[in-house]
């Protein structure tokens, strides 16, 4: 049976991949329906309920400044707000914000609903009807044929999952979800490579058996900063504290003696665990020497109790689980409410992607998210935006966009993953940008608002309220050009009290500003151009402090966009090319290289080796004009 | 292509004419900067080639090709001077000081491929040769001295990766228990990296100076023995000798190699009082020639008292024609040698006077690196340095960048994007994650 209506895009899937795709490819003015198995669980946060992070702040920024959902939300239900790296500098300060569940869901709820041209349709998705390599309609469980001209999948949620706990394994989704395995086989029968990964969850406990007269507390920032560049303090629910404890030896005794029923152990486990996110059974015996590690209580709302311990993740038999949490300080008394477990799961070698997440076999079907081997909401909301854009405009007509690794860590996520593939859940680090010092969270809207307004995914709201921002900064600028320190000015002593920094000569205030030791706050205690608002010296500040950097890098920037221009045909015969080593010859034809830009990234390669690509793909582009 | 290109294109220590070449959007900037103007294109043009205080560095043809009618497609420029090694080597850092990097092996013909000034056979010409290059490459690398230049670079990469990933680790990682930053040992690792940095370099350096030899200018007064001396070391008859006093108008050169190092010869003019235009010119030029020289030989006739001990050029003395003059040949004091060309006495002497004023020692002590070997590694060594600086400043981020340029840099010494797994090393050293 088909379905009444046509769609320009449908998005299978309701997690912050699937929501931020929808909302996105809705923004610009594409017919969207939204297909999810629940509509209750649409913006559903499945693991610990935090927001952010360093390298992640950065990925929710860009979302923001590109229109998305994901930074109002937190600050609507943002329970403490916390600056990370806050003593070092403004490239790697992140922010972190702890979320009740509920009143995230109910956010992102409220937006979808609230999005002209997007309908929301609850139903499982079973079948894509595909001819000449190109989607054309999706099959419900119910039977129900719809058709849209292009399909974004975001049903990544632990596709062919299997659960461990101890000796224990069942096949199955996140804790609670049905495994979404009808349309993962059908997906096997397409032409995409498939790989498995594994990760794992912590036991979940009850807050009111917890002592916290034992615990550390860790209150958040006060004043509580907002998530998004259009958000206010005003936006926060009541805020709370989080708590740190620690394991101990005890607690490792016990992890010890568990370890012989431990799936990884026994080698039940084949999947790939992430580096960054060790077990705790992991932890004990790799770093057997540490005689604790820090665990964080997560709250995981305003109005529940239970608690998200951050950094026990484990698969250990449930009665050493319980054994282990309650050895821990303030958890003597502790009630699990939920056993920790691993799960094994499938996804999607993002390298069979194009760097807008169409996929290379299927044209007009895209993926988002955890389906192409990442973790992490930000991860996959940033990627759903990106591919809700891409779909919205490819029914329109429009041309491709994804940004560069210079303009934004979504170009690094997307040039990451689609061009070195990935054996581990994939999350971003700020050591994953070599442009870290133009990338930060606290530009975003500057790097990526224009190009947003001109995608059609930024509001007026949002452009007349950046507009007036990216101004304010520039007359600052001209202001702390124009503005000179003279040696015996009161305010020139005023800032050698504050800062101890000498004015000798003349200085403009621009100049000074690039010392280490002089900052916005600085030049406003001294009592220099009070009539701007902090917020914009602030921002003007950051900017001349790298501005050194940032030139610099240019060049690189150049020189990396010229070898993008420089494309490589997609059939370019590896082994056909004299003078290759055997290892490069293998990773030049798993990763597929699509430009001269994206191979020279692949580690091993040679400058040799590029010309030789280089001169062999124009031969490849010279045959096929012949042909 | 964006980056601008640039390299010696004739052998080197061949003498004669060298050209240095350059490609891509700078040359015509570079031109006007380097020679007054751009010429007009394919139009020869004669004049000087000025270094960054407007001094001249050596004077002769420009030659400008507009893109795409070059020989890469790009826009070229050619700068042939008459000047030795040393003379186009200044050059070729002249042109890169404005902003031009050295070319790698066959890249103007990878460039004249890719923009279509070639066709495809030739095109494949090119891919062997690169691929030809390469295995000879590596067969090199298989010998000690290069084995021992690229091991050095990999050691001292290693201990940037473990600086880096302090760094990055305490960036990345701010929440786990330890502050990485705060440990003191890291200062003292950016200081070790500078350190081993800075001998690398030296070495490099001399090695190149050693590939690229001495200049060396035999001048004096007129009739004492110059060209005499240069067919004696040189054991051919080069240059005309009679006795005639201003036999020698222009400057003559040749070649000798002492321990395998180059040792370019030039013979000039013989320097006088004279009214005569023809004879200024000469002696003009072998000022020229002592003004670029590494070390002038003043050659004075051993039957007159003095020396010249007012040559306002670094010079060693050779008394010739001790023949003549009866005194036994042979070094006389750390400046002055006595020799007899016509007679072949004390040319061995002379010899082991050259090489010592080379600095030269038959250790293995230097490294047969290339130019863009020194340029590369002191843009390592000058971020190293800020590294520590940032470091001791707490400024993470930035130390980090420098780091990074650090690493970039080593890298593209040894040819090879390293893979640079920082974070495979945090985890495998850090207790981390959540
Ligand atoms: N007896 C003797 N005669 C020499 C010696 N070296 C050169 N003569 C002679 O000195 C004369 C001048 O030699 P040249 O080599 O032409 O001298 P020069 O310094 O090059 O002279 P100009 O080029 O004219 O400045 C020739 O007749 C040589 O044969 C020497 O060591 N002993
Ligand atoms: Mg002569």
């Amino acid at each position: 049976m088909k379905y009444p209506d046509q769609f320009d895009v449908i998005i299978v899937g309701g997690g912050h991949a699937g929501t931020e795709a929808a909302l996105a490819s809705a923004r610009i003015g594409a017919k969207t329906l939204l297909v999810t198995q629940s509509i209750e669980t649409l913006g559903q946060m499945s693991c610990n309920p935090a927001i952010g992070g360093i390298g992640k702040s950065h990925l929710v920024r860009e979302i923001d400044a590109l229109g998305g959902a994901m930074a109002l939300a937190t600050d609507e239900a943002g329970i403490q707000f916390r600056t990370l790296n806050a003593s070092k500098g403004p490239a790697v300060r992140a922010l972190r914000a702890q979320a009740d569940r509920s009143l995230y869901k109910a956010a992102i709820r409220r937006m979808v609903e609230s999005q002209p041209n997007l309908s929301v349709f609850q139903d499982s998705v079973v079948d894509l009807d595909i001819a000449h390599d190109r989607v054309h309609s999706v099959r419900c469980g119910i039977g129900v044929e719809i058709q849209a001209g292009a399909v974004v999948l975001t049903t990544g949620t632990f596709l062919g999952g299997r659960i461990f706990i101890g000796k224990h394994s069942r096949s199955g989704g996140r804790a609670g979800d049905s495994a979404s395995t009808t349309l993962a086989q059908k997906l096997r029968a397409m032409p995409f490579r498939v790989g498995r990964l594994k990760t794992g969850t912590p036991p979940r406990i009850d807050g009111n058996t917890v002592d916290y007269s034992e615990l550390q507390e860790q209150p958040g920032d006060d004043p509580a900063p907002a998530m998004s560049f259009v958000g206010s303090v005003g936006m926060h629910p009541r805020q709370v504290p989080c708590h740190i404890t620690h394991t101990n030896e005890r607690t490792h005794d016990i992890i010890r003696k568990g370890l012989k029923d431990s799936p990884m152990y026994s080698g039940d486990i084949a999947g790939v665990g992430p580096r960054y996110c060790p077990s705790i059974e992991d932890k004990v015996v790799r770093f057997a020497d540490r005689p604790q590690h820090q665990i964080f209580i997560e709250p995981e709302g305003l109005d529940t109790s239970e608690l998200y311990p951050n950094g026990i993740s484990t698969s250990l038999p449930f009665d050493v689980q319980v054994a282990a949490v309650k050895s821990i300080k303030g958890f003597e008394n502790a009630f699990v409410t939920r056993a920790g477990y691993a799960i094994e799961y499938d996804f999607f070698d993002p390298r069979d992607l194009e760097p807008t997440l169409e996929t290379r076999a299927i044209e007009s079907l895209f993926f988002a998210g955890q389906i192409n081997g990442t973790t992490g909401y930000e991860e996959a909301a940033s990627q759903g935006l990106l591919a809700g854009i891409n779909a919205a405009r490819k029914i329109a007509g429009e041309s491709q966009w994804y940004p560069r690794r210079h303009e934004a860590y979504l170009g690094v996520l997307i040039d990451d993953l689609t061009s070195q593939g990935t054996n581990e859940p994939y999350r971003m680090f700020t050591s994953r940008a070599e442009f870290r010092l133009r990338l930060r969270q606290d530009n975003a809207d500057m790097r990526l608002s224009e190009c947003g307004r001109e995608l059609g995914v930024v509001s007026d709201e949002r452009w007349l309220a950046f507009s007036a921002k990216r101004e304010a900064i520039q007359d600052c600028k001209t202001a702390l050009r124009s503005a000179t320190a003279l040696p015996n000015d009161p305010k020139s002593h005023a800032l050698e009290r504050v800062t101890g920094s000498r004015i000798e000569r003349d200085m403009k205030l621009y100049e000074i500003l690039k010392r280490p030791e002089v900052d916005a706050k600085a030049i406003h205690k001294s009592g220099w151009l009070s009539n701007i608002s902090t917020n914009v010296l602030e921002q003007a500040a950051i900017d001349i402090k790298y501005e050194g950097y940032v030139a610099r890098q240019q060049k690189e920037i150049d020189s990396v966009n010229a070898k993008e221009r420089l494309t490589i045909p997609d059939g370019l015969d590896y082994e056909g090319i004299d003078g290759l080593s055997n290892e490069l010859r293998q990773k030049l034809s798993e990763n597929r290289p699509r430009t001269m830009a994206s191979a020279s990234r692949i580690p091993g390669i040679t400058p040799a080796a590029l010309s030789l690509i280089a001169i062999h793909s124009k031969r490849g582009h010279h045959q096929r004009k012949i042909a | 292509m964006n980056e601008t290109i640039c390299a010696v294109a004739t052998p080197l220590g061949t003498g004669g004419i060298g050209i240095v070449r350059i490609s891509g959007p700078d040359a015509q900037r570079i031109g006007e900067q380097v020679f007054g103007r751009c010429p007009p294109p394919r139009r020869a043009a004669f004049g000087q080639f000025l270094d960054g205080n407007g001094e001249p560095i050596d004077s002769g043809i420009a030659l400008y090709f507009a893109a795409p009618n070059s020989f890469t497609g790009e826009d070229v420029l050619e700068l042939q001077g008459h000047g030795g090694p040393v003379v186009l080597r200044l050059l070729c850092e002249r042109v890169q000081e404005l902003g031009a990097r050295l070319a790698r092996p066959g890249e103007f013909t990878e460039r004249a491929f890719l923009n279509d000034r070639m066709d495809l056979a030739q095109a494949e010409a090119v891919a062997d040769l690169i691929s030809a290059t390469t295995a000879q490459a590596a067969k090199a690398s298989a010998r000690s001295l290069t084995g021992e230049f690229s091991r050095e670079i990999l050691e001292i990469d290693k201990e940037v990766l473990d600086l880096r990933v302090f760094v990055e680790g305490a960036i990345d990682f701010a929440e786990e228990e330890i502050d990485f930053l705060t440990e003191e040992s890291l200062v003292c690792r950016a200081d070790s990296i500078c350190t081993r940095l800075q001998e690398l370099l030296r070495r490099t350096e001399l090695g190149v100076s050693l590939q690229q030899g001495l200049q060396v200018v035999i001048a004096g007064a007129p009739n004492v023995g110059k060209s005499s001396l240069l067919n004696a070391l040189l054991d051919t008859e080069r240059a005309i000798v009679t006795e005639v006093a201003g036999t020698t108008r222009d400057t003559l050169e040749g070649t000798i190699h002492l321990d395998g190092l180059p040792v370019h010869l030039t013979d000039t003019a013989g320097m006088h009082e004279s009214d005569d235009p023809i004879e200024q010119v000469g002696m003009n030029r072998a000022r020229e020639a002592m003004d670029k020289a590494d070390l002038v030989l003043w050659v004075v006739d051993d039957r007159e008292t003095q020396g010249n001990s007012t040559l306002p050029y670094e010079h060693f003395v050779v008394r010739n024609k001790c023949d003549m003059t009866n005194r036994p040949h042979g070094i006389v004091d750390d400046r002055t040698v006595r020799t007899s060309a016509t007679q072949g006495e004390g040319l061995d002497a002379l010899r082991q006077c050259l090489k010592q004023i080379a600095g030269f020692q038959p250790s293995d002590d230097a490294f047969a690196g290339r130019p863009r070997h020194v340029a590369t590694l002191q843009n390592a060594l000058q971020s190293a340095n800020r590294v520590v600086v940032e470091l001791k400043q707490k400024s993470g981020e930035v130390a980090a960048e420098e780091l990074r340029s650090v690493h970039k840099c080593l890298g593209e010494v040894v040819g090879e994007t390293t893979t640079d797994d920082l974070l495979g090393e945090i985890f495998s050293r850090f207790c981390i994650g959540k």
